[in-house]
This record gives structure tokens, C-alpha cells and sequence, in this order.
């Protein structure tokens, strides 16, 4: 399949060549369409067709709403059941362009097409249907598309590629058109993405290099202005960007690349005007002035805050400390650590190897486009080291420098008549063409002419099929890889949960859905749930209720509060709970079934949040025994052992036992006994826990059901106003009620 | 008390029109009441004698005025096991006054027998109404010792069976003997017409007190051979409420079978139903188990989590059944579709409120409705589903508080013209041509602004 | 009650067992007529466009695709 791209037939009617060339083109980017949508629908195949993960049952709740009440009221959707009780401005803080256009696994195939294109435009139509085919199936891109992941990386991926083949496009050949269409296509891509600043920033730093190599031209200084003015303009109108473009350190980059290319056009200009020796001093002292002068302003802006300095997230990948220390929230993500040579390898498998070649030829033969393209490989590369969440943009250039490179590769091996002619946009119609000149030409001349180069050429035919052997060997192994990978590693919805048992049968643990659904159906619809922020957005999206903290992590401090809440005993978090009208709380506990994934597990995270806040409360310290560990077991700190997350994942789990041969209360996840077993919880009750006990759900009680703390002696009289005596001189001697009146000799009489 | 409202009842039933033919005697009555499940089940063997003179062929059967519950089927039979022919008739002061046909006229002096049987639902109430998880679930009865009817009983017999040993109380009136489960009440003689006394029991019934609030089913008729079946189902635990807390580990370890929660239940399905999907709102639902037995095709289902009082839950669930098992043709193109209007959810079961819809194809005439017993009919409605233009009917049916003995077939009668059968590739095909045409016309089109000397076609 | 005995079961004018087998025969007869199409159009100028030909040739793999593709909802279980 992937070999048909470029083994075309050599010798077939002139007339049909083009026919057949452009319908096998077709062919090939319909079949890898259809390879990438379908390996893509294994999540559905082995499970069910479900939304995956967390974040995308916020985007799927959102294109609900946006559904059911219209895209107007869509951006002005205030939610006020997340973040109780602040409340989200939802359509001042997402990009809807997921919401407009779904439909993820398609957008794969699109992405192929596009990719296509922008490699046709680089190098070679061959290629294209290298890098097309690549991006179709591997692993790197599919981790965030499978059917059932719902994210905004779906699309984006899709935006990002078009975007890059307008603008080469237009670059190449000047068009206002195409530098319009490119800036469409980038206002598709702010909405979709926030990984916008990638382009915004990748496109000047192209444009300013290409000024520095002196490769100014006409044709440069109209796509960029064109594109970054629409572009601009058009940005600024998805409400989450506002007016950022212009107030913000990441975008400044290109204002000042503007004004340079500006200034270079009009000294450009000068120059053709003026004589040489005059142009030149003016050109010296015009870049210099005109760059320090850009330069300047922005720090002054800068320093005057009417400029945002980089914000946090994009801080943190120039100073990779910076999140640990400041933003624990950012820290705490798994997507967010370094990424490792496992991930690189796992991810893209032999591309990581033929990439550096392809950079490498397109490096040799340089010209405009290339230069991008080179750009684009580095700055990737340098960000996906940075964050495993970033590999996703490193995929899309891996794919086109390696089809670049085995596209020249082939070339080098195929097409042996044509060595000694250049490089051409399109080698193979006209080699054809040629050959078959020479061909009928004398044979004499041209084995003269050919002779010194044949002589570099002594591989003979044997070489070369082994060679096609061993790269068809390489690309079938790829292949093999990266469907292995789609069904094992990234196609499971982390909301479903299967375990293998002895005898191979699959057993699905499908306590997440028990539990939404059990509060979606017996709690009441105003009621509010507080647990982590991790699952803010499933039981958003599946339960229907109230949430106090979710994904979205915009307010650091609300989500502190909670983690104080989860950290401090019962009473204490009741006080917390009762601010914040808490119904019930949910947790996760996976110390029945061995899920390392619990709440037990990312306590430290909470601890260090709400430390962050309230140091005066929480000590990371006090959860820690005085080796420094981090146990539950009978040794660990009595903080840990009483505090409310503690107590929430193992009330009543002291008594059970797993099974006869271990003791009663072992947890699982962490392999101890627990130390506090025998506790029973005064401010809230077990409303409902799942089959394996995974998720747990309270309830808290109203002031009026629990028994009443004891009040201390002194303040059990109800104190009155000061107190005057009634008594006067008149009614001093005071009398008893009834008193037996007895005289000697008479029988007490009876009185009532 | 009780004697002066069936004295009153008696007045005011002199003062209505129907006549009670006095001559009428319940020679002996025997009354079985089965109150093993969430319903209650009355068996009622009736001989009668006809005292008088003149031939008596219509029997009346009076339902208690103040009966806990809504009344929800009664039928009768004759001693062969015919059906005989019910028809609700109006009484002051009797909510459930029936008017029974017999075969033949009951002769001087003769004797003749009818079984009637009737169902009550929401007639146990559970008391106490809330209980923690490990109590006993126990409900109470209200009945009447008596048989109550417009006539006079000369000797009767009431068994009262329940599901277990253990009775709290019951009322005695002599006489009155308890063995094991079941409790006998009688015999009683001459006892006169319309008498009420109160008959009591309370006693623990584990048996799943599973409600169906609301069953919405739809039928939808495809002429390729396939009719498909989805069932929108909210249950609802109506028995005793859950108060406290819930402890999967006092669940997890109290195995014992019979508790009053409600773990699973079995679905009887038609034997050639395949494609069968049980899902929710949140997605499939992996806990359940499909069977296939002789005549039938048993599912069990297991709802996400256990039903305890106050606690609901709702499902979706499909099927498809070929076409040729409901769907009947005659000569002059009119088909029949004989479907059931409710079908089994699960044993002595319990509806609410039943909706079932049913889809036409596209382009059917002259729809006739033939329901087994009285229905409301709403107003149909139009629906587009794959590949229509022009609508499809929906002939939509309602009903309140229905058993297990309403499970009957509905025949649905209509015209249809098999050509119709070709509208949708029809319609594909065109949709195709256009795009075609539509290409055919672009590549006529010319945009460029000026016309170079080499124009190179990318 | 219905005379159900001089009725007859109603059953699909095309038996459900063969349509997987209809689906690919006429899926591949449209898409072959398809092809033959684009190839047509891509390959031809201005001058030796022949609209009969074109017409033709849209309607055969336009009748042919629209009834695989209702053959091919049938077999998935969408029955329309």
C-alpha cells in the first residue's frame, strides 16, 4: 500500500499517464484515509463506543449546550454547576471550534490530505504520499484522535497542517489569495487550538530568518503582511483570545517582526533608488535603528505591564523549573513531565531515525520553503523534549521529513537514468519523458556522456532490490508498530476499566460509570459533589451535578481550599464543607483491585496545593513518617492517618478481607495493612461505594443529624441579663408552699 | 362501623338502576389471595345457584368501595376454563362494578360456576416505610374476611398465601388456623351481601417490590425484513425507603438470597430476537446475560447498581425480530402487524405507565388499530429517519397501571404499495447524480483573470 | 379478528441472507464506473470532452453506487 505511491509504472501511454498517476494519487490517499480512521476505531471495536479520559466529556457537554441553545448563547453560557460557587464564564474561557466542527477520526484523514499537500509543496509528489500515509497511523498523533478522544488536538492537528501549506504556498508564489486563505485558516486554527502561539511565533521567526539570509523578497514581505493583519484581526474574535494578540509577550513576536519586514521593504526600496555606497551606510544604520527601536519598546511596554509578561504554561517551557516551585498544578500534570527516548521511540518508531536525513536534504538544497520546514523541525523538537504533551506537534514534521527522506532515498535507487539531471519539482514525468528521448536518441553519445557517473553508480540491480527489500522490510515493521501500539497502548477509555483474568477471559470493571449514574439517579439535581479536580468534568458530563473543582484549574485557590478540606481532619473539613454547601463528597479508592490511579495516591498533590495557600495549616511535612516516607500503614504519620482522605477511602475497609490468607484491611495499591482501621466518621455518611469499592461517595450530614458535640460545663447555663432581686422589705421572709402544719396531738392531715 | 357503611352501601345501591337479581346465590365461594409478590393476586371460585325462577344469564362482580390500591386486570372463566365476556358497568358508591355474561342461562334451581381472578397493585404498604439496610422488609395487607358481593354467600373459604413463616399479625376472626405460609380464614356461613371486615396482615416480603415508572416502547416496521424493538424503561424500588447509610461491605457479605434489595431480574425475550443492546445514558451496560431457552430468549438483567428503597434507575433495550414472525400480507396489498403492546420486563411485574409507538414505513394508507383491551390513543406523529423525505407515521398508545396479564397483541392494519419499497436507493442514486453533474460542471468552468500564452494545469 | 389463515407471512422481496454479497458486487461495479469516470475527467481537455459520454457514464456508477450503498446500510444492520 505504501509502496504503490511511488512505484509508478514507468512505461504506460503517454496520454493515460497522468490519468492513471492522478488516480493512483487518489487511491493512495483514499486508502490511507480509511487506514487512519480505522485504526483509530479500536477503542470502539474493543469496548464501546464511549467518551474517553476527562477532558473530553467537557467538550462534549459544551457541544451539547452549544446544541441545544444555539452558538450565540453558546458564548455567552455561564455555568454556574462547575466551580460552585464562583461559576465558569464558559464562553469567555474555550475554543469553540471543537464544538463546531466534530467528528475527530475524520479530521484524521483530512490531516493526511493536508500533509500531503505541504510535503507535495516541499519536495515531491512522492513525497506527499510518504508523509500523508506516515501521519495516518502513527502512533504520536493517534494517542489524540481515537475515536472517543473528544479534544481539541484532534481538529487542531488538521488546522495547524493546512495552515503551514497556505502559507508555503503563498510564500512560493506571493498570491494575496493564498496568503488570505492562510490567514482563514489560521483564525480556524486559534479556535480550535491554544497551540496557536506555536504558528504565530513559528511564522515571524521564518520570516526573520529569511530576512537575515537575505532571501527578501517581493513575494515574502506580501504573504506576511497580508497574512499577519487578517490574521490578527481575525483572532482577536474568538472571545477566549480577546485582545491578547496585542497585550501579551507571545504574540509579540510578530508585531515585531511586522514592523521589520517594513522597515526592510522600504530600505529595499531605497536601494533600488539610490547609489551604492550611500545605501549602504543608510542600510546599516536603518536596521539598527529600526530593530533597537522594536526592540525597545516591547521591554519598556513590557515593564510597564501594559504588556503581559509570558504567562505560566508558556513560561514553564523556557525555565522547565519554574512550574515545580511556583504552579504546582501545572507540575502535577503527567503530561506535562519531560518527555523520555521510551516515549520518542514508542511514538514514532523508525521516523525518529529517518527525520535527521530528511532535515539533512532539505538543508543541502535550500531554498524558502525548506528553510520553514527546517525551523519547524528544530523549534519541535525542542518543545517535545520539554513536555510529552508537545510530542503531538513534533509528529507532523517527523512525518514529512521522513517521507522526504525515503522519498529520496528511492529516488537515489529508482531512478538511475536521471541522476545527473536536477532536481526537479516533479522527477518523475519528466524523467519518463526523457528516458525515452535518450532512449531513441543514438545509444553511443549517451553511454559516453553517462560514463563518469555511471562510474559512482556500480550498484547493480542486485543492490538495489535488496535494498527495496529492506526498506519494504522497514515499513512493514512500522506499520506492525504503530497498529500494535493504537490497540494496546491508546485505546483504552480510561473510564472503563478491563482486567485479564487467569484464564485470559476479560473482565470489565465499569465502577466509574456505576457511580455517576447512581448520582445522577438518586441524588437531587441541585445537589453539589466536591472531589478532586481530576474527575470535575466526568461527573459533570455523566452524573449532571453540581461540581465545586474541575479540569479547567483556572482558580488555584478554590482548588487549594479543597485539597485543604481533603487534608485536614473531620471537623475541620466539615467547617470547609459547610462554607462551601457540600451535599457529598466522592473519592476514588483503588486498594481492593490494585488501581494505582486513587486518590490515596495523588494526596501529596493535594497537600502541596493546599500548602501553597495555607501554609499555616498544612504542612507537607506533617503526612510524612520521620524517615521521610509516605505510608499507611500502622507507621505512618498521624496526620495521614487522620485526616478526611484517609478516612473517606478506608471506612469499614479494616474489616474486610480480600482474601482468607491475608490479613483483614490490605490494601492492594500500596502492599501494607492499614494502620487505622477501627474509626467511624461523625460528620458524614456512606452514601454509596461500587462493586470494587473504587468509587466512594458520602454524604454530608445537615448540623441537625449528627450527635451534638459535648459542650464544656461552663458554657451549658444560658447566661440571662443582669439579675435584680424582686424581694423588698415587705416580702423578705419567704414562705413555703404548703407546709405541714403540725400540732401536738392531731394526726397530720392530708394535703394535696 | 364497617356494618353501617354495607348497610348505607345497600341503600344507596337500591337508589341506582342496575337490578340485582336477589335470587342469586354464591352457594359456595372459595378465595384464593396470593400475596407472595408486589401484587396482589385474587383467585376466586365462585359456584352459584340460581334460587328464583325466571333463567339468569348475566352475573355482577362488585369490587370493595375503600380497597387499598388501583385495580389493575380482572377476568373471568366459566367452569371449563372459557373466557367469559366482562364489561365495566357504573354503581354509586362501587368503584369497580362488572357485569359477567354466561354462556348458557343458569336455570332454576341449577348451579354454575365462574373463577375470577383479579389484580391489585400498590395494595401492600410497607410499614414501617423506611428501613436501614439490614432490616427485615414488611408490609401490610388490607383485605376484607368476607367475600364482597351483591349477593348473598351462603359458605366461603379465604386462603391467604404468603412468601414466609414469619407473620407479624394478622386479624382473627374464628374461624381462623395459620399453617407454615399460608393462613386460612373460614368457613363462613350465610354471610349477607356487601358485607366489609377488615382483614389485616402483616408479614415480611422479600420479593422485589420493582416499579416501572414508565415504559416507552417502540415498534419500527422495515419492509427489508426487520422490525426493531426499543424499550426506554425507568424502574423504581417502591417498597420499604432505604434510611442511612449504604455499606457495600454489609452488602458484600451478607449473601444471603432473599433481601430486599433488588440485585437482578430476568427479561423474557422472543425467541427470534437478535441484535440485542442494553444500554443507558452513560453508555452500554456490560452486566447482563443472555440465555436462549426453548421457546424464549431469557435475559438477565443486571441494573449498574442494587435497587434499594427510594432508589431508580432507568435502561434502554433493543432488539430485531424478522419481519415474516409479526408481519402478515394479504392479496389486495394490505398488511397486518400482530405485535404485543407491552411485553414481559419481569415476573409479576408492574407498569406505570406504558407509551408504544410505532413507526410506519413511508407512504401507508388507511391505518386501522385493533388494540386487546381499551387503550388512549394519542395523536400520531411524523418522524424522519434514514433516508426519508417525505415523513413516516407514528401511531402512538398510552395506558396507566398495567400487569403481567396484559401482555396481549395489538394488530395494526394498513395499505402499502410495494414499489415504495425502491424510493430509497432512488433517492440515493439521485443524490449521487447530482454531485456528479455538479463536477461536470465545474470542470466547464473557467476562473482565471487573465488568459496567460502557457496556461500549466496543476 | 383478522382472517390470519388466508393471509401469508410477509417476508423481504430480497432474501437477508445474500446482502453482504449484493453490497460488494454492486459497490464494486459503482466504484469501477466511478473511477472510469474521474479518470475521464482528469485526463480529457476542454476540446475532447464528449458530454454524452460524461453523462452516461455519472448515471450508470450513480445507480449502481446509490443501490450498493443501500445494500451496504442493510448488511450493517441500519435498516432504512
Amino acid at each position: 500500500m505504501i509502496q504503490a505511491g511511488t512505484k509508478k509504472p514507468p512505461t504506460s501511454k503517454l496520454n493515460n499517464k497522468t490519468g492513471i498517476s492522478s488516480l493512483i494519487i487518489f487511491v493512495v490517499l483514499l486508502l490511507a484515509w480509511i487506514a487512519g480512521f480505522s485504526s483509530r476505531l479500536f477503542a470502539v471495536i474493543r469496548f464501546e463506543s464511549i467518551i474517553h479520559e476527562f477532558d473530553p466529556w467537557f467538550n462534549y457537554r459544551a457541544t451539547a449546550y452549544m446544541v441545544k441553545h444555539g452558538f450565540y448563547n453558546f458564548l455567552n453560557w455561564f455555568d454556574e454547576r462547575a466551580w460552585y460557587p464562583l461559576g465558569r464564564i464558559v464562553g469567555g474561557t474555550v475554543y469553540p471550534g471543537l464544538m463546531i466542527t466534530s467528528g475527530t477520526p475524520i479530521f484524521s484523514g483530512l490531516t493526511a490530505i493536508s500533509t500531503y499537500l505541504l510535503t507535495k509543496e516541499l519536495w515531491s509528489v512522492g513525497a506527499g504520499l510518504f508523509a500523508a500515509c506516515f501521519i495516518a497511523i502513527v502512533p504520536g498523533y493517534i494517542s489524540r484522535s481515537v475515536a472517543g478522544s473528544y479534544d481539541n488536538e484532534g481538529i487542531a492537528i488538521f488546522a495547524l497542517q493546512f495552515t503551514y501549506f497556505l502559507w508555503v504556498k503563498s510564500v512560493k508564489t506571493g498570491s494575496i489569495f493564498w496568503a488570505c486563505m492562510s490567514a482563514l485558516s489560521y483564525f480556524y486554527m486559534v479556535s480550535a487550538w491554544g497551540g496557536y502561539v506555536f504558528i504565530i511565533n513559528l511564522i515571524p521567526l521564518h520570516v526573520f530568518v529569511l530576512i537575515l539570509m537575505g532571501r527578501f523578497s517581493n513575494k515574502v514581505f506580501t504573504s506576511y503582511t497580508t497574512f499577519y493583519i487578517l490574521g490578527l484581526l481575525l483572532s482577536m474574535q474568538v472571545p477566549f483570545v480577546g485582545f491578547q494578540p496585542i497585550r501579551t509577550s507571545e504574540h509579540m513576536a510578530a508585531s515585531g517582526v511586522f514592523a521589520l519586514s517594513i522597515a526592510v521593504a522600504v530600505l529595499k526600496y531605497l536601494q533600488s533608488v539610490l547609489s551604492k555606497s550611500e545605501f549602504k551606510s543608510l542600510f546599516i544604520f536603518g536596521v539598527l535603528t529600526s530593530s533597537a527601536v522594536v526592540f525597545f519598546t516591547v521591554v519598556v511596554l513590557t515593564y510597564t505591564g501594559y504588556i503581559a509578561p509570558w504567562s505560566g504554561r508558556f513560561y514553564s517551557l523556557w525555565d522547565t523549573g519554574y512550574a515545580k516551585i511556583h504552579i504546582p498544578i501545572i507540575a502535577s500534570v503527567s503530561e506535562h513531565q519531560p518527555t523520555t527516548w521510551f516515549s520518542f521511540f514508542f511514538d514514532l518508531h523508525i521516523l525518529v531515525t529517518t527525520f535527521p536525513a530528511g532535515l539533512w536534504y532539505c538543508i543541502k538544497n535550500i531554498n524558502d520553503e525548506r528553510v520553514f520546514v527546517v525551523l519547524y523541525a528544530l523549534s519541535a523538537v525542542y518543545f517535545a523534549g520539554v513536555m510529552v504533551r508537545l510530542m503531538l506537534t513534533l509528529t507532523p514534521v517527523v512525518c514529512m521529513l521522513s517521507g522526504i527522506a525515503f522519498s529520496g532515498l528511492l529516488d537515489l535507487f529508482f531512478k538511475e537514468d536521471a541522476i545527473q539531471r536536477p532536481e526537479e519539482i516533479e522527477p518523475e514525468e519528466s524523467s519518463a519523458v526523457s528516458s525515452k528521448l535518450y532512449d531513441k536518441a543514438g545509444r553511443v553519445p549517451k553511454m559516453k556522456h553517462e560514463q563518469q557517473p555511471r562510474e559512482t553508480d556500480p550498484i547493480g540491480p542486485n543492490v538495489r532490490s535488496i535494498i527495496l527489500v529492506v526498506i519494504m522490510l522497514l515499513l512493514m515493521l512500522f506499520a506492525v508498530h504503530c497498529t500494535w501500539v493504537t490497540s494496546n497502548a491508546y485505546s483504552s477509555p480510561s473510564v472503563v476499566l478491563a482486567s485479564y483474568s487467569a484464564d485470559g477471559s476479560r473482565q470489565i470493571l465499569d465502577d466509574f460509570r456505576e457511580a455517576y449514574f447512581w448520582l445522577s439517579q438518586n441524588t437531587a439535581d441541585h445537589a453539589r459533589v466536591m472531589s478532586w479536580w481530576d474527575y470535575g468534568y466526568q461527573i459533570a458530563g455523566m452524573a449532571n451535578r453540581t461540581t465545586l473543582v474541575d479540569n479547567n484549574t483556572w482558580n488555584n485557590s478554590h482548588i487549594a481550599l479543597v485539597g485543604k478540606a481533603m487534608s485536614s481532619n473531620e471537623s475541620a473539613a466539615y467547617e470547609i464543607m459547610t462554607a462551601l454547601d457540600v451535599d457529598y463528597v466522592l473519592v476514588i479508592f483503588g486498594g481492593v483491585i490494585g488501581y494505582s490511579g486513587d486518590d490515596i495516591n495523588k494526596f501529596l498533590w493535594m497537600v502541596r496545593i493546599a500548602e501553597g495557600e495555607h501554609p499555616k495549616d498544612i504542612r507537607e511535612s506533617d503526612y510524612f513518617t520521620e524517615n521521610g516516607e509516605f505510608r499507611v500503614d500502622s507507621q505512618g504519620a498521624p496526620t495521614l492517618l487522620n485526616c478526611l482522605m484517609y478516612k473517606l477511602s478506608y471506612y469499614r475497609f479494616g474489616e474486610l478481607k480480600l482474601d482468607y490468607r491475608t490479613a483483614a484491611g490490605y490494601d492492594r495499591t500500596r502492599n501494607t495493612v492499614i494502620g487505622n482501621k477501627d474509626f467511624t466518621l461523625t460528620y458524614l455518611e456512606e452514601a454509596y461505594t461500587t462493586e470494587h469499592w473504587l468509587v466512594r461517595i458520602y454524604r454530608v450530614k445537615k448540623p441537625d443529624e449528627f450527635n451534638r458535640p459535648r459542650i464544656p460545663v461552663a458554657n451549658r447555663l444560658v447566661k440571662s441579663s443582669s439579675f435584680s432581686s424582686k424581694k423588698n422589705s415587705k416580702r423578705k421572709k419567704g414562705s413555703i408552699k404548703n407546709k405541714p402544719v403540725v400540732i401536738k396531738g392531731k394526726r397530720l392531715s392530708k394535703q394535696s | 362501623m364497617l356494618r353501617l357503611l354495607s348497610i348505607l352501601a345497600v341503600i344507596g345501591y337500591v337508589v341506582c338502576a342496575i337490578p340485582i337479581n336477589s335470587n342469586l346465590v354464591n352457594k359456595n365461594v372459595d378465595r384464593i389471595i396470593d400475596l407472595n409478590s408486589q401484587l396482589v393476586k385474587v383467585t376466586a371460585s365462585i359456584t352459584l345457584e340460581n334460587t328464583g325462577k325466571d333463567p339468569v344469564s348475566n352475573v355482577l362482580i362488585f369490587m370493595e368501595p375503600d380497597a387499598q390500591g388501583a385495580l389493575a386486570f380482572i377476568s373471568a372463566q366459566d367452569a371449563l376454563k372459557e373466557d367469559l365476556k366482562l364489561e365495566p358497568i357504573k354503581v354509586d358508591g362501587i368503584n369497580d362494578a362488572y357485569d359477567v355474561k354466561l354462556r348458557q342461562p343458569l336455570n332454576q334451581g341449577r348451579t354454575a360456576g365462574i373463577t375470577v381472578e383479579y389484580v391489585y397493585t400498590d395494595a401492600l404498604q410497607p410499614y414501617p416505610n423506611s428501613i436501614s439496610q439490614k432490616d427485615r422488609q414488611l408490609v401490610r395487607y388490607f383485605g376484607n374476611h368476607y367475600f364482597y358481593s351483591p349477593y348473598k354467600t351462603v359458605k366461603q373459604t379465604t386462603t391467604v398465601m404468603l412468601n414466609s413463616r414469619d407473620i407479624e399479625s394478622y386479624t382473627k376472626l374464628k374461624p381462623v388456623s395459620q399453617q407454615d405460609t399460608t393462613i386460612t380464614y373460614g368457613p363462613y356461613n350465610n354471610i349477607e351481601s356487601l358485607t366489609v371486615d377488615q382483614l389485616i396482615v402483616h408479614y415480611e416480603n422479600n420479593a422485589p417490590f420493582l416499579t416501572v415508572t414508565r415504559i416507552e416502547r417502540l415498534i419500527e416496521i422495515s419492509h427489508w425484513g426487520n422490525i426493531a424493538v426499543q424499550e426506554n424503561t425507568e424502574i423504581y424500588h417502591s417498597g420499604a425507603k432505604l434510611k442511612g447509610p449504604f455499606s457495600r461491605y454489609d452488602y458484600q457479605r451478607d449473601s444471603s438470597s432473599s433481601h430486599h434489595s433488588i440485585k437482578a431480574y430476568h427479561t423474557v425475550l422472543p425467541a427470534a430476537a437478535h441484535s440485542i443492546y442494553y444500554r443507558d445514558s452513560n453508555g452500554n451496560i456490560s452486566t447482563s446475560q443472555v440465555r436462549p431457552r426453548k421457546d424464549w430468549i431469557e435475559l438477565e438483567l443486571r441494573p449498574r447498581f442494587p435497587l434499594f428503597g427510594g432508589w431508580k434507575s432507568s435502561y434502554t433495550l433493543g432488539y430485531s425480530v424478522p419481519s415474516y414472525q409479526y408481519l402478515f400480507k394479504t392479496n389486495n396489498n394490505q398488511y397486518v402487524l400482530k405485535m404485543r403492546l407491552l411485553d414481559h420486563v419481569f415476573d409479576d411485574m408492574h407498569v406505570n405507565e406504558l407509551e408504544t409507538s410505532i413507526v410506519l414505513p413511508v407512504g401507508v394508507k388507511n391505518v386501522q388499530l385493533k388494540t386487546p383491551y381499551p387503550v388512549q390513543r394519542l395523536d400520531d406523529e411524523v418522524t424522519y429517519k434514514y433516508l426519508d423525505n417525505l415523513g413516516r407515521m407514528i401511531i402512538k398508545l398510552r395506558k396507566e397501571n398495567l400487569v403481567e396479564q396484559h401482555i396481549q397483541d395489538l394488530e395494526i392494519t394498513y395499505d402499502w404499495q410495494s414499489v415504495l419499497l425502491l424510493h430509497e436507493p432512488i433517492l440515493l442514486s439521485l443524490a449521487l447524480y447530482a454531485l456528479f453533474v455538479f463536477v461536470i460542471i465545474y470542470v466547464r468552468l473557467d476562473f482565471s483573470i487573465h488568459k496567460p500564452d502557457h496556461s500549466k494545469t496543476q | 379478528m383478522a382472517d390470519f389463515d388466508s393471509m401469508t407471512r410477509y417476508v423481504s422481496p430480497v432474501n437477508p441472507a445474500i446482502f453482504p454479497h449484493l453490497t460488494f458486487v454492486l459497490l464494486g461495479i459503482g466504484i469501477f464506473f466511478t473511477a472510469w469516470f474521474f479518470v475521464y475527467e482528469v485526463t480529457s481537455t476542454k476540446l475532447s470532452r464528449d458530454i454524452k459520454k460524461e453523462l452516461l457514464l455519472s448515471l450508470v456508477a450513480s445507480i449502481f453506487s446509490g443501490f450498493g450503498i443501500l445494500f451496504l446500510l442493510l448488511t450493517v444492520g441500519i435498516y432504512v
